[in-house]
């Protein structure tokens, strides 16, 4: 009775109501998707709970469970392959991004490179723009009628310079797009890496080359091995690129587990990828912080140090020659789609043809709709999530909540698709057939993105001291009155930064709005997926346009409001 | 208004013990001050007082209320807390407002509700209502703050924070003001002058307060009562002169004030004279003991410097200055004596002439001053 008491109070309830919102949408549908793998049908744990022959069913369809599904990974080619091209992408990718990032970082970190702002500032484009508008974008410049085609062809080449719908195409893209995730914490390695261990080398006569190579370089090697391997699960986990680029021969887990699934209603193929992606993505996550738990650049307390520039003409103009053209490949993409949204027709020329901004009119007519959908699902998802991450960081900070912190941390792990198909499969039939309906798209966004904003609204909750919330309390407050009447004033430029976040992100969301969304809810970016897969570029262009200049708008906005609340 | 009875209170962290069977009995309207070194259990003690930490055991009782299961929120104890805690995104006026607020918030409907909701997060929207805007005025006049009512407190120095905190706690016309160690973060002249403003509003107002605090000094000057607590105990209650001159521990009389303590074997009583040896030489005090082996505590003050001529005293020892600090209007002297090293204060007067070091000097002590612990 008493501890019903103590649970059934304003915030104890909230609390319950917090723990089954994740249960029942993120653990619940891992749990299924993993059974499923087993029994080949969708199950209906929820159902059994509240029907006998619900239950009854779920009890038959797991007496005829199999391993087939789990020995098919290995005996049948088809599953094993996806597996291997997949982990050998983001195998290739993570590598080549290193060999990429480390002269650029070095440039940026250590010497006076010629037009080191510019390359840093541009060095944010390729965040911004989705993955799939840049695969796009690929094919709009190194396809048949690519201007890049036309130019490698001027010049004497034959057939295309890279085809793009290749596994080489999806590696470069993804590299190109990628590496700044890579590139800022190196550039903090390099800056805070001790600069008095490499006086001290050269002070026993060791050249600068020599320096670099036997001293700062090693000292820099864990945190990089760490970086690799948050490309790799970004690389492994990107759905944007191959579902735009992958050619039907080339296996890759995200878009077989796709084309089970809204393809052939495959529910136990699509679930054992769904489980091998996800163990790929947990294993690495793991690694990730078992072995290099600490060692991230940013735990070294960074003590402001003068570090000598490198000033030698040489080698800062190549950097800076090589830092550009990587730079450029994103820029060119870009502006290759702004072209392409107000040429009237663009075919195997360097240039449009002639020039209109028709496409944005029927964009901003006939397209509204999927901007409105946009907009109302990232607004739906940015309530929910504001509401459901500042109690979640309450419970975390206040009430040492572990096992709510450890769940929240799980959609980080999780491939976009892979949580999309264990909803899809979860929520499919009553009592909670939800699959089909804006409201599970929102929550799918939701739980997809609330790790960031949670990561916002804990940071803001603990520079709030205790004190201030037991003095409401003192004062006569419940702790539900304190939370909103003191705390939640308190948190809200974190929030606020947060949810903007959120919003971004969401627009850019493009696996599970593929895979989920249904047609009267089409946001943008499965308007643009549709528009390039009928090869409807020029609409796909404007479509595009729009879309990255509404995360740049509002990604300023959140930049302004994060730098606001840290001054 | 009420009394505060603590009873067998006993509180575990983790399995460690840091209150053990803590009884207190506060009068109404008594100052009441919780004096200890840090980590000494008197902040636990407070906070269970005030609900936020549960007992273990025992029970607590305001007024006549047993408040072991009653929420902080129900308890009506007003508390100012060590960094003040005032609310940074209201100003002044909303900070003393807040439990007013909340008391319209309890009595209201919903749509009220959401009236008081919206003038707690902007009372520029949602004007306060008269009485409420009364009682708060009245409170910031007799805290001299009327003038910055508007202000940030972010704005204000510290002191006037701490009179904000203390509106706060004050408006809501508490059973028992709790004080957290509320002058730790001011500076020395600011802290004296707040003592005395603390002390006058809790004569004026005649409220139960209890007062943390590890400072001596300030228990001692403000406090009807003080109990000294060490290792999650009370070690002794009582009225400042009473824990000054009868000190129950060693602990208590080298805590409060400054003592000169040493270990002696007790010899005989006769004609209600105590005989103890210190090392190779006796002393003699009025006070009787059971104990043998006993502790003697001799106050600084409390020991003469003998003239020359002076005759034959009861406690005289012969001694050789180490050390003279000058302090003002007394001299204190660093005197060995034996194997032990006493502290005493001997007052000054312009024109006396300070010992110097290396002097050998004559000192007494009067056997009723002599303390046996």
């Amino acid at each position: 009775m008493n501890w019903l008491k103590q649970t059934f109070t304003g915030i104890g309830i909230v609390r319950l109501l917090v723990y089954a919102f994740f249960i029942l949408f993120l653990i619940l549908p891992l749990v299924s998707v993993f059974l499923v793998a087993f029994t080949n049908e969708p199950i209906n744990l929820f159902g059994s709970l509240i029907s006998l022959d619900t239950m009854q069913t779920t009890i038959e369809q797991f007496k005829n469970a199999t391993l087939d599904n789990f020995k098919a990974i290995f005996s049948q080619g088809h599953y094993f392959d996806a597996l291997k091209n997949s982990v050998y992408l983001a195998f290739m990718v993570s590598v080549i991004v290193l060999l990429i990032c480390v002269p650029i970082a070095y440039g940026i970190a250590r010497t006076k490179m010629p037009f080191k702002r510019t390359i840093s500032a541009l060095c944010t484009i390729p965040l911004v723009v989705p993955t799939f508008i840049s695969a796009y974008a690929f094919i709009i410049m190194f396809g048949r009628a690519g201007w890049v085609t036309y130019i490698y062809q001027a010049l004497g080449g034959e057939g295309l310079l890279i085809d793009p719908y290749s596994m080489t195409g999806i590696a470069i893209v993804q590299v190109f797009f990628f590496f700044p995730y890579a590139l800022w914490p190196m550039v903090a390695a390099f800056k805070i890496s001790d600069v008095s261990l490499e006086e001290a080398s050269r002070n026993m006569g060791a050249k600068s080359w020599l320096t670099f190579i036997t001293v700062t370089f090693p000292l820099a090697i864990p945190g990089m091995l760490s970086t690799a391997l948050v490309i790799f699960s970004v690389s492994f986990s990107d759905f944007g690129t191959p579902i735009i680029l992958a050619p039907t021969d080339l296996n890759l887990l995200v878009v077989e587990a796709y084309r089970e699934i809204a393809g052939f209603f495959n529910w136990g193929g699509a679930a054992i990828l769904t489980v091998i992606m996800i163990a790929v993505a947990a294993f690495v996550y793991w690694m990730q912080h078992a072995f290099f738990k600490g060692k991230n650049y940013d735990a070294v307390s960074g003590k402001p140090k003068q570090i000598k520039l490198n000033d030698n003409k040489a080698l800062t103009i190549s950097l800076s020659a090589f830092s550009g053209f990587v730079v450029l490949v994103p820029l060119l993409a870009m502006g290759t789609v702004f072209l392409q949204s107000i040429a009237t027709t663009w075919g195997k020329d360097p240039l449009p043809n002639g020039y209109t901004l028709a496409h944005y009119k029927t964009i901003f007519t006939s397209s509204l709709g999927n901007i409105q959908n946009s907009l109302i699902l990232a607004f739906g998802a940015l309530v929910l999530s504001v509401i459901i991450a500042t109690f979640v960081s309450y419970f975390v900070v206040r009430q040492n909540a572990a096992s709510l912190d450890f769940m929240t941390t799980v959609p980080l792990i999780v491939p976009g698709i892979a949580f999309g198909i264990a909803l899809i499969q979860t929520f499919n039939t009553a009592p909670l057939q939800l699959t089909g309906t804006a409201m599970i798209l929102v929550i799918a966004y939701t739980i997809r993105r609330i790790p960031y904003m949670i990561r916002s609204t804990v940071g803001t909750m603990q520079s709030i001291k205790a004190d201030i919330e037991e003095a409401a309390v003192n004062l006569g407050a419940s702790s539900l009155t304190a939370a909103i009447t003191v705390i939640g004033p308190l948190m809200l430029p974190g929030i606020a930064a947060g949810s903007i976040l959120v919003f971004v992100t969401v627009i850019k969301e493009t696996s599970v709005s593929i895979l989920m969304a249904p047609a009267e809810w089409a946001p943008m970016s499965l308007a643009i997926f549709q528009n390039v897969l009928r090869a409807e570029y020029y609409s796909a262009a404007a479509m595009s346009i729009v879309l990255v200049v509404l995360v740049i708008v509002l990604q300023a906005i959140a930049n302004r409001l994060t730098s606001k609340q840290s001054s | 208004m009420g009394s505060v009875v603590v009873e067998q209170l006993t509180k575990n962290f983790s399995g460690v013990t840091v209150l053990q069977n803590i009884n207190l009995d506060i009068k109404e309207g008594e100052f009441f001050a919780l004096l200890g070194p840090s980590g000494c259990g008197k902040t636990t003690t407070m906070r269970c007082i005030a609900g936020f930490e549960k007992p273990s055991s025992g029970t607590i009782k305001i007024g006549d209320t047993n408040v072991n299961k009653l929420a902080p929120n129900q308890r009506n104890c007003g508390m100012v807390f060590q960094s003040y805690a005032l609310f940074p995104h209201m100003n002044v006026f909303d900070n003393v407002a807040y439990s007013l607020n909340i008391k319209h918030l309890r009595k209201s409907n919903v749509f009220k509700k959401l009236g008081v909701y919206t003038r707690m997060l902007n009372s520029k929207i949602m004007k306060y209502p008269k009485d409420i805007e009364q009682k708060v005025m009245d409170i910031l006049a007799y805290v001299e703050l009327t003038d910055h009512a508007k202000k940030l407190t972010s704005e204000l120095s510290g002191g006037q924070q701490q009179r904000v905190a203390l509106a706060r706690a004050l408006v809501m016309e508490p059973d028992v003001l709790l004080m957290d160690e509320p002058l730790s973060n001011l500076d020395l002249k600011l802290r004296h002058t707040m003592r005395n403003t603390i002390r006058k509003i809790q004569q004026d107002l005649k409220i139960t307060t209890i007062f943390v605090t590890h400072d001596q000094e300030e228990a001692m000057s403000m406090a009807d009562r003080v109990a000294v607590m060490k290792d999650g105990e009370i070690l002794q209650i009582g009225t400042p002169t009473d824990l000054y001159s009868n000190p129950k521990t060693p602990f208590i009389a080298d805590f409060v004030g400054t003592s000169n303590i040493m270990p002696g074997t007790v010899l005989n009583r006769e004609n209600g004279m105590t005989t103890i040896q210190i090392g190779n030489q006796q002393i003699k005090s009025t006070l009787a003991t059971e104990l043998q082996e006993v502790q003697v505590v001799i106050r600084p003050e409390n020991i003469n410097v003998l003239d020359e001529k002076e005759a034959d005293y009861d406690n005289a020892f012969e001694g050789i200055i180490q050390v003279a600090t000058y302090l003002g209007s007394t001299v204190r002297y660093d005197v060995k004596v034996g194997e032990h090293e006493l502290v005493v204060d001997t007052t000054y007067e312009s024109g006396d002439s300070i010992l110097s070091t290396g002097a050998s000097v004559k000192l007494s002590v009067s056997p009723e001053r002599v303390l046996l612990i």
